[in-house]
């Protein structure tokens, strides 16, 4: 074996002693990044940096879910009642955790490579954004 | 030449070969670990929030504008009934996320049960949608009937027509798991389906709240 060889197969200095690995790296070339990144850790998908959530915990996140769209729904009626920039703050927020949830449980960002999680939240915080500054500026065009 | 030297030449990886795991050939075609289809599926994703965002400013904008003739969205919402078929949409995302929970761990008899109820539930939700339509156009709103009425057919058109890709895709692989053509070894081809039905679940949650909630 060559000298190349034998270094690509030993860990790296900085690499955590085996104990502290949590059983989830391979046993060969820990300190290699580029084998790292190219071998996922046993009983993880390529993608996942760990492993998804037990059927249970669905559960437990679709009961959230629809105990705040319940609340949602409920504030919704209290129009008249309540000021209207208070609805309008109560609802956004509920919204936006519904939307995280969904997100980060259902579609697993929690528990998948961060390249994925940035990719979408690119998308997610350029939309509103981006549409923010056209309504602000057509709808001052529009009105006049 | 060593083993290194020809895992160079060859572009396969530069760590020698190990007896039960992909060398020359990562199964996903990805050196970094990341499948490729769903690094697609992503940024298709985060496309779609751009295109969902500009339906939903068109109809902020047009919704209030003064002069507009026929019924206003207080004249035709129906809450209630939206919000039946709201939460179906949402409790959909449950299912989808079992169906792929149960070819994970390679039960084929839940995966089918699962995904064929989040079918179901897509389709209660198409159904819904029908009707709130033709309910609309019965007190006199239409496509072109005035700028809220357009704004809004076709910002709930549009997702809709997603929902419904989404109901074709889940039929599909329910039919090829009948055929037994799923595995667990497929399971990224469940996750792409569901990544994009959660998606349609997350604008749904987005466009109940801003269109049909918030105060006029």
């Amino acid at each position: 074996m060559s000298d190349t060889e034998t270094q690509a197969l030993q860990p790296s200095p900085g690499s955590a002693p085996e104990g502290q690995r949590g059983g989830l790296e391979p046993d060969l070339p820990q300190g290699d990044l580029a084998y790292r990144m190219s071998h996922p850790a046993p009983n993880l998908l390529p993608g996942e940096i760990r492993a998804h959530p037990d059927p249970w915990q669905y559960v437990v996140v679709a009961v959230v879910l629809a105990v705040i769209t319940a609340v949602e729904i409920a504030v919704s009626y209290t129009e008249g009642d309540l000021p209207d920039g208070l609805i309008v703050v109560l609802l956004l927020a509920m919204m936006f955790v519904k939307f995280f949830l969904v997100a980060s449980w259902f579609m697993h960002l929690r528990t998948d490579k961060p390249v994925f999680r940035r990719f979408f939240i690119t998308g997610a915080i350029a939309a509103p954004v981006l549409y923010l500054i056209v309504l602000a500026t057509l709808h001052g065009v529009l009105a006049s | 030449m060593t083993t290194l030297e020809q895992s160079t030449a060859g572009g396969a990886p530069l760590i020698p070969s190990e007896p039960g795991r992909e060398t020359a050939h990562d199964p996903h075609g990805s050196h970094t670990g990341i499948p490729n289809a769903k690094l697609a599926m992503w940024l298709f994703l985060s496309s779609d929030c751009l295109f969902f965002g500009a339906f939903i400013a068109t109809y902020l904008l047009y919704r209030d504008r003064p002069g507009q003739a026929g019924p206003t969205p207080q004249d035709v919402y129906n809450i209630p009934f939206t919000s039946v078929t709201s939460f179906i949409l949402l409790m959909s995302s449950l299912t989808m996320v079992l169906a792929l929970a149960a070819v994970q761990r390679g039960d084929y008899r839940r995966f089918r049960v699962w995904i064929m109820a989040t079918a179901l539930f897509g389709a209660t939700f198409i159904g819904g949608q029908i009707f709130e339509f033709t309910e609309f156009t019965r007190k006199g709103l239409n496509v072109d009937t005035n700028l809220f009425g357009s704004s809004f057919f076709i910002l709930t058109g549009i997702h809709g027509t997603h929902v419904l890709i989404g109901i074709v895709w889940l039929v599909a692989l329910w039919g090829l798991s009948m055929q037994s053509r799923i595995s667990q070894s497929d399971s990224e081809r469940v996750e792409i389906a569901g990544l994009y039905w959660h998606f349609v679940d997350v604008v749904w949650i987005v466009i109940f709240t801003v269109i049909y909630l918030l105060p006029k």
